[in-house]
């Protein structure tokens, strides 16, 4: 053999440090900002406490059509040249919302990041939002989600928050809408949202070579013609859990896969237990070698990925599988995913796997953070979750310090697999029988 | 080009753009004909370690369509030294990334590590490299094109469209053409494929002389020529490497093709696709820039003509890109989806006349500006992590002989005029030439 047998030992541990941060408080405003030397583009963010939750009852979908409107011009200029003036920088806008926030996001070369971050608050503070346009971006958007529930997935997701949170709930609704209420939204909502929420200064997010950069010349354009004072955070949500099983079957006739969901509600971000849970959730059902992965992909072959994970906002947290199987062994792969959830909530982890999970998450927060892009989201969970400069040294010590027994004492707080919901999205002529035939829990179809 | 702000030479306001790489480059080769190359890098604390094996679904034969994908996943599966997952458990377990990746021109495998773990990386490479076949076991290719074959289910088949790319590629190339097969493959060969055929592609094409080893990142050259040398220098050279099936092609194709699909999709939705350039030629660079004018952006043509203007497409299903392959005519695909009420036909006479366009009225300055302005933030993105490089010169390395070459990729982008940009329609986009994809809801048939 012409191999080296013997396993090579690590070489001589490089220090880790995140970007150096600076802050700039600016004409009622804060900037962050990440010192990235050398790199060649930059990034920046409007960070703006306007998310989803903010959104109607009923009307839900208000601020993605609101995201969606912001380029279809300005009181400077028209859409077209808007495109123009901005495409021409490099730049593209990616207005996004989530539960907790509605995001501005630009990149550029470093020399072009000034002029893009004025055209991305010239949209975001000052759009002309046409009556007839907010029209017709809004039917635009219930087509787009039309196209997108038509995939796998969407509907599933929609059942399970359902369940878990509510129909009635504003956070049992999905957090883009549904076609229904995107449909229902109109354009006095669509002028409110924005009066009411994006005309706050929020944060401005900066990553990239500072040397040249001015941030208090990039705070001033990003907060000039704005008022207000931050809004105060609401409570948390709670973690109710049922005290039994539920299976959920959504319709979708001749899928060769069943695509499945499944979850229970979790504490909010802010929750004491977040690293020993993140270790737990990687060993479960995380890592490639996870155990879910483990045993549904390389031991079983019954699907292409599953992956588990805690997901976690301001107000609320969530447990989730996701996988796509092949309609034949959906009820196998329903039996063995409880299976593993059950074990590792009453066995915990072992020392072995806690080693790959903990080396791997701190590991990740170097090989995943090398982008402007990447270091710009880092820095707006800084800012939403109120965490100080020095949070991501803390994580990394924390997560490779965390010890067996405090995970497997997350793993059975916050794992319950007697309060699952398993949703089920696949050819209900071809699984609905076996799914009722197996003890998994009360099997209902899905009001979608 | 050579005024506008985005001169490659003369503005002083777009770093980097006289060299589309600049980071250090350095090779090697080892006498068992392995090319390594490094770019050192240390502003993180990470490296990549990425390897392109020159071989991929365009060296299947008939009968075996998808192996070289399926292969890619049993490269996971253990070596000599390593056990079955033990791999992932060791990249993932020190902190690292990890994937690999098969098209019709190559496979790639790939790291990133916290840089202690080079030399972990390296010896992993290795050891797949010279020591698979004696791991490879029935149970693991079992196992794995259950694995393939559900990957199959999941991206191309439980999708609305998700067979686009596979019809498109037998409609562009003719039977027995290296790219007329998808590299997924077809469930039939999967079921087929034996555990001698994979082990004998391993012995054929998994040899150091088939390889480019590249290195990004926080490592320096010295240090790793030293590496690759214990870790991979004793392993045999494979001789002769037979060629690929031939891809010549004599040029577009002379008769339009066209296809209708009825089924299970929420839209009426066209692909037109034309055969261009390869991938590396200065036809296939007028090609991207033309791809970017065309369909990237809300200030492209087709957006500005069909998606705002006539309105008849939707807005965030709207574009054009090219597809990269190096060893024949490269794709160019243009794609639209109808709004709601809007009829395919005047879909398909909207895209027409937009793609039309590019011959009868000629690019402007500011077109092409915005068209370079969007790719050199493009570039910039692919070279902003450790990763990104590592492939990129991998790329270069593999299919021009060259690493260095690399750098010369934007400049000669920022170099296409609009004349190019005509001519490479006039070409490439006849509609003599041109395969449409049509997909339709099965209520409106």
């Amino acid at each position: 053999m012409t191999l080296i047998a013997t396993r090579p030992d690590p070489g001589p541990a490089r220090p880790y440090a995140f970007p150096g941060i600076r802050r700039v408080t600016v004409s009622g405003g804060t900037v962050v900002a990440a010192h990235l030397p050398g790199q060649l583009l930059a990034s920046a963010m409007l960070l703006l406490d306007a998310g989803a939750a903010r959104e109607t009852p009923g009307r839900e979908g208000t601020a993605t059509v609101l995201a969606k409107s912001l380029e279809e011009g300005t009181t400077a200029r028209d859409s077209a040249a808007y495109a123009l003036a901005l495409e021409s920088l490099g730049a593209e806008l990616s207005p996004s919302v989530d539960w907790d926030t509605f995001r501005v996001g630009v990149s550029a070369p470093v020399p072009r990041l000034p002029d893009a971050v004025r055209l991305a608050a010239e949209a975001a503070r000052t759009p002309r939002l046409d009556p007839s346009d907010v029209a017709r971006v809004r039917d635009d958007e219930v087509t787009a989600l039309r196209m997108d529930w038509a995939q796998p997935g969407p509907r599933a997701d929609a059942a399970l928050r359902a369940d878990l949170f509510g129909a009635a709930d504003r956070y049992g609704r999905p957090p883009h809408g549904d076609p229904a209420s995107v449909a229902a939204v109109t354009v006095e909502d669509v002028l409110a949202f924005h009066q009411a929420w994006l005309l706050r200064p929020g944060v401005l997010l900066v990553a990239g070579d500072l040397t040249t950069l001015d941030l208090v010349e990039l705070g001033e354009a990003a907060f000039a013609g704005t008022s207000g004072a931050p809004l105060p955070p609401e409570a948390p949500l709670g973690v109710p859990i049922r005290d039994h099983r539920r299976t959920i079957l959504v319709d979708r006739p001749g899928s060769v896969q069943s695509t499945l969901r499944i979850g229970h509600r979790a504490p909010e971000r802010a929750t004491p237990d977040y690293v020993p849970m993140t270790l737990a959730a990687t060993v479960l059902g995380g890592a490639f070698t996870s155990r879910l992965n483990h045993l549904i992909r390389e031991v079983k072959g019954y699907t292409y990925g599953i992956r588990g994970s805690y997901a976690m906002t301001r107000r609320f947290g969530r447990f989730e599988v996701a996988a796509g199987v092949q309609t034949a062994v959906t009820v196998p792969a329903i039996a063995d995913t409880l299976g593993e959830i059950a074990r590792t909530r009453l066995d915990g982890v072992t020392a072995d796997e806690l080693e790959v999970a903990r080396s791997w998450r701190a590991g990740q927060l170097s090989v995943e953070m090398q982008t402007p892009g990447s270091i710009v989201g880092a820095l707006a969970t800084l800012v939403v979750h109120d965490l100080p400069d020095d949070y991501y040294a803390t994580l990394r010590r924390e997560y490779l310090e965390t010890t067996v027994e405090q995970v497997s004492a997350a793993a059975a707080r916050h794992l319950h697999p007697d309060g699952l919901t398993f949703v089920v999205e696949g050819d209900a002529a071809a699984v609905r029988d076996d799914l009722a035939a197996a003890d998994i829990g009360e099997l209902i179809d899905a009001e979608l | 080009m050579t005024t506008g702000q985005y001169g490659w030479v003369t503005s002083p306001s777009t770093p980097g753009a006289s060299t589309g790489y600049p980071w250090p480059i350095d090779s090697t080769r080892l006498s068992n004909g392995l090319r390594v190359v490094v770019s050192e890098d240390h502003s993180a604390p990470v490296v990549c370690v990425n390897l392109w094996y020159d071989v991929g679904s365009r060296h299947e034969p008939a009968g075996q369509t998808g192996f070289a994908h399926l292969f890619e996943h049993l490269m996971f599966e253990g070596s000599a030294h390593v056990r079955k997952t033990e791999h992932m458990r060791l990249v993932q377990g020190n902190g690292g990334s990890l994937n690999a990746t098969t098209n019709p021109d190559r496979t790639n495998y790939f790291e990133t590590m916290p840089s202690e773990h080079l030399e972990l990386a390296l010896w992993l490479e290795a050891d797949r490299m010279g020591g698979l076949v004696p791991a490879l076991t029935q149970e693991t290719l079992d196992n794995q094109r259950e694995v393939v074959k559900n990957e199959r289910r999941q991206r191309y088949e439980n999708v609305p469209y998700g067979d686009a790319w596979l019809r498109l590629l037998a409609l562009l190339y003719p039977e027995g053409h290296p790219y007329h097969h998808a590299t997924i493959g077809s469930m039939e060969d999967l079921n087929a494929a034996g555990l001698e055929t994979f082990q004998a592609f391993h012995r054929q094409y998994y040899a150091p002389n088939n390889c480019v080893l590249t290195v990004a990142g926080d490592a320096s050259p010295a240090e790793v020529y030293a590496l690759a040398g214990r870790y991979f220098g004793a392993i045999e050279p494979v001789a002769p490497i037979p060629p690929a099936p031939s891809a010549h092609l004599p040029g577009p194709a002379t008769e339009p093709a066209r296809e209708t699909i009825t089924g299970a999709v929420p839209a009426p939705r066209i692909y037109l696709a034309h055969r261009t350039h390869a991938f590396g030629t200065a036809g296939y660079d007028a090609v991207t820039v033309l791809a970017t004018v065309l369909g990237d952006g809300r200030g492209s043509r087709l957006y500005q003509r069909l998606a705002d203007g006539k309105r008849i497409a939707q807005p965030d299903y709207i574009g054009s890109y090219g597809v990269d392959l190096a060893h024949a005519p490269a794709p160019l695909i243009i794609t639209a989806t109808a709004k709601d009420g809007v009829d395919v036909t005047t879909l398909e006479e909207g895209l027409t006349e937009v793609v039309g366009s590019l011959v009868t009225e000629p690019v402007t300055e500011e077109e092409l500006s915005r068209a370079k302005a969007l790719l050199t933030t493009a570039w910039w993105r692919q070279l902003s992590t450790v990763g990104g490089r590592a492939d990129t010169l991998g790329r270069y390395a593999t299919q021009f002989g060259d690493a260095a070459a690399a750098a010369y990729r934007l400049p000669l982008w920022l170099a296409v005029t609009a004349d190019d940009v005509t001519e490479a329609a006039r070409y490439a986009l006849r509609p003599e030439s041109r395969v449409t994809l049509i997909y339709l809801p099965e209520e409106s048939a």
